[in-house]
């Protein structure tokens, strides 16, 4: 029985030992070719998420890009976006650094050493930064280094429903001169659900990321401009957590988006609901609303206007094998003919400076209102949610607390303090 | 039969024993194989991540005892295992009587039993994210039950958004989700009980009550404590349905442990820490389980 345990034992080691081998074998292969015309073959793993018709396009630019470098080949893996960070982290992990991947501003920071420097190879950070609107800098210069390169530029923004707008008869701003104030627009909101019939007035994405937008326009910021310390429960922060608050207590938001995990993109589309805080990216979501109609328009000022600017960019990972080719495709996906085809054709806002006017077959109106709100959108925006090393620590937290604070259990200013002193706490951390 | 040959007979039959020896072993291979890898070592991994200082990508510091240290003053962590406590001390006993009760009912000789024996088993088919879900359609602010509760003209109850009816909705769901499965157990165990005891019974003139207070609960005894076990276990590791059917809101009403653990880990990147307080779990599900081994003495009796 022993001796039978033994050989079981040695057997389970032998396999495994060779399962691990197996899979460390894999990675020198990976990558490398026969050289073929003065140029090795290589294979570029791009992981790849899609919030809509964005993977589709990409395709198209990667068969483009395949005919013209005939020795490339690009293996596009498509995640779903909630795993993308696990994904990447076990590839580094294991040992196996995918050569691309497209990913988010929540995804910038942590990966951020594990990026190759696009600017080395490129004539400099300065001149690589120049191309790219000032806004998005924060979020791909780490520590000198452009760790990767802007694809495309969120702004947030405001959507609402024309028909019952017009049924109530409220008029919405109409240029950057007129924007209404918090009070007016939350006045115009109730207009339209007496008026117009809405249900609600107002729906809110359930993230501590677009529920900042009001803390900007209310002038308040989660963290010092130098980044050393908690401001998000200043006077402006309580603020805007209170504001916040009242629009629930007026009827004017539902509670169950921030209560219940409600989907905001639902309850617009039943119609029933004047208006949706999102971001530039619904409006190809938008796009096939039939039974009513839709626009955007500026949103409301508290002591100033703001957005809060995001994107989606392209890395290419260090240990590779291909860094090289994998930076020279980030490179050609970058210039402002490919650039202009991936943006406009996906409705989305160009991150380079000379694509600011495009020709969108659809929403071409709407586009230059999140470009407007971009442009007016206060520098502590980006330099906050470009922290990704300290926001994780917190943003989870915050969400929590500001569905607390909406629920009246917890004082605004008590729930911002706790926020603060994550934040404190995971500065503190930071620097040791 | 004389002494050789019952000899000869012992060894011919401990013979294929020997021969059979690693035999066994080789059908379990292939499944300790996947045990070991994915299971066993990983639980290695995260017991030596708990003394580390680790996000998953950068070189890990080792802290020593610190991320337990820390464990013991995190309100939340404790605030969270409690509401899972909770919520297991409320599901285990409503899982145990409900699956007991429709288990007596079903091995009784009824019309469509087949029938009524799937409609409570098939929910355990079905993934927690899809029950979830479901449920978010039935309790949700527009969901169906409050569209019927309007239609009788009262007012909508906040069944995902109020923490109160949240954590109702939560507990309704788990059990509906379960109960097939351990309706299933109650039933083999309940069919095991030799007939003999229930006819003594009846020619003693015991009343029902009775006879289930003194003949049935005791013989399933071993039934029972599997049952608490694998449904206390399972209590305290709660986390996908609840993710697909509150996301733990409203804040953090029906953030039960796991969902806390995994928030720790993955959203704030803090893999030490959470792979310490997974170990927490890990050690608190292990004294319940040998507990209640003990208590039961194996469920031997």
């Amino acid at each position: 029985m022993n001796k039978a345990l033994k050989t079981v034992s040695i057997a389970t080691v032998l396999a495994l030992s060779t399962m691990s081998l197996a899979a460390c074998a894999k990675k020198e292969s990976a990558g490398a070719g026969t050289q073929a015309g003065g140029k090795k073959n290589v294979t570029l793993d791009f992981v790849w998420f899609s919030d809509g018709n964005e993977g589709d396009i990409m395709k198209g630019i990667i068969k483009d890009y395949e005919a013209k470098n005939t020795n490339v080949k690009i293996n596009m893996i498509e995640v779903p976006y909630k795993d993308l960070s696990t994904k990447l982290k076990t590839m580094i992990a294991g040992g196996q650094p995918p050569a691309l991947a497209r990913i988010s501003t929540t995804e910038l920071g942590g990966f951020a050493n594990q990026a190759v420097d696009l600017s080395e190879s490129n004539g400099g950070l300065d001149k690589y930064t120049s191309q790219f609107v000032d806004s998005l800098k924060p979020f791909y210069v780490v520590n000198n280094k452009a760790v990767a390169a802007p694809m495309d530029v969120t702004a947030n923004g405001l959507i609402y429903n024309k028909t019952l707008f017009d049924k109530a008869g409220v008029k919405v701003p109409t240029s950057p001169d007129n924007v209404w104030t918090w009070d007016e627009f939350s006045a115009a909101l109730k207009q339209v659900m007496d008026k117009g019939g809405a249900k609600y007035g107002l729906v809110w994405d359930y993230t501590p990321q677009r529920w900042s937008t009001m803390l900007y326009q209310f002038g308040g910021s989660m963290m010092s401009a130098d980044g050393t310390k908690a401001t998000i429960n200043n006077d402006a922060g309580v603020k805007a957590a209170e504001y916040f608050k009242k629009l629930h207590d007026d009827g004017i938001m539902p509670t169950s988006v921030w209560f219940g995990g409600e989907n905001p993109n639902n309850l617009f589309r039943t119609g029933t609901v004047a208006a949706h805080l999102a971001g530039n990216w619904m409006i190809s979501n938008y796009k096939d609303i039939t039974n009513f109609q839709w626009g955007v328009t500026y949103m409301p000022k508290g002591t100033q206007r703001s957005s809060v600017p995001g994107g989606k960019f392209a890395m290419a990972f260090k240990k590779s094998g291909v860094e090289k080719e994998a930076t020279d495709f980030i490179n050609y996906i970058s210039t402002k003919e490919v650039n202009a085809k991936y943006t406009q054709d996906a409705l989305f806002l160009s991150p380079r400076k000379d694509n600011a006017k495009l020709d969108y077959s659809f929403g071409k109106d709407m586009m230059e209102v999140f470009s407007n709100e971009l442009a007016n959108t206060v520098p502590a925006a980006a330099t906050d949610w470009s922290r990704q090393t300290i926001v994780p620590k917190f943003s989870n937290d915050l969400k929590t607390t500001l569905s607390e604070i909406v629920a009246g259990k917890t004082p605004a200013k008590a729930g911002l303090d706790k926020v603060a002193g994550l934040i404190d706490k995971a500065i503190a951390e930071e620097k040791k | 039969m004389s002494a050789q040959a019952s000899a000869a007979k012992s060894v011919k039959r401990r013979s294929p024993n020997q021969s059979m020896g690693w035999i066994p072993y080789l059908f379990v291979l292939p499944n300790l194989l996947i045990f070991t890898t994915f299971i066993v070592i990983p639980t290695i991994i995260g017991f030596i991540y708990s003394f580390h200082e680790y996000d998953g990508l950068n070189p890990m510091e080792f802290v020593g005892f610190d991320n337990y240290k820390e464990i013991f003053t995190n309100g939340e962590f404790w605030t969270a295992l409690g509401k899972t406590a909770m919520y297991a001390v409320i599901v285990v006993p409503l899982i145990y009587c409900i699956s007991l009760a429709i288990a007596m009912m079903l091995i009784q000789p009824l019309r469509f039993k087949g029938l009524f024996r799937s409609v409570f088993y098939w929910p355990t088919m079905i993934s927690y994210i899809i029950v979830g879900l479901t449920w978010k359609w039935i309790f949700g602010d527009f969901g169906i039950l409050n569209y019927m509760m309007t239609l009788f003209g009262s007012s909508p109850v906040h069944f995902l958004s109020d923490s109160f009816f949240a954590n109702v909705s939560v507990i309704i769901a788990t059990v509906w989700s379960r109960l097939g499965f351990y309706m299933v157990i109650f039933m083999a165990g309940l069919q095991a009980i030799p007939t003999d005891f229930y006819e003594a019974a009846r020619l003693d003139g015991a009343s029902k009550p009775r006879v289930f207070w003194s003949i049935t609960l005791p013989l399933i005894k071993p039934t029972t404590v599997l049952v608490v076990m694998l449904s206390l276990i399972e209590a305290f590791k709660a986390y996908p349905l609840l993710f697909a059917l509150t996301g733990g809101g409203p804040g953090k009403e029906t953030t039960y442990i796991v969902q806390y653990i995994y928030e720790t880990g993955f959203a704030k990147q803090e893999l030490g820490m959470a792979s310490a307080m997974s170990v927490v779990l890990f050690l608190l599900i292990s004294i319940f389980t040998a507990l209640q081994f003990r208590l039961s003495k194996g469920g031997a009796d």
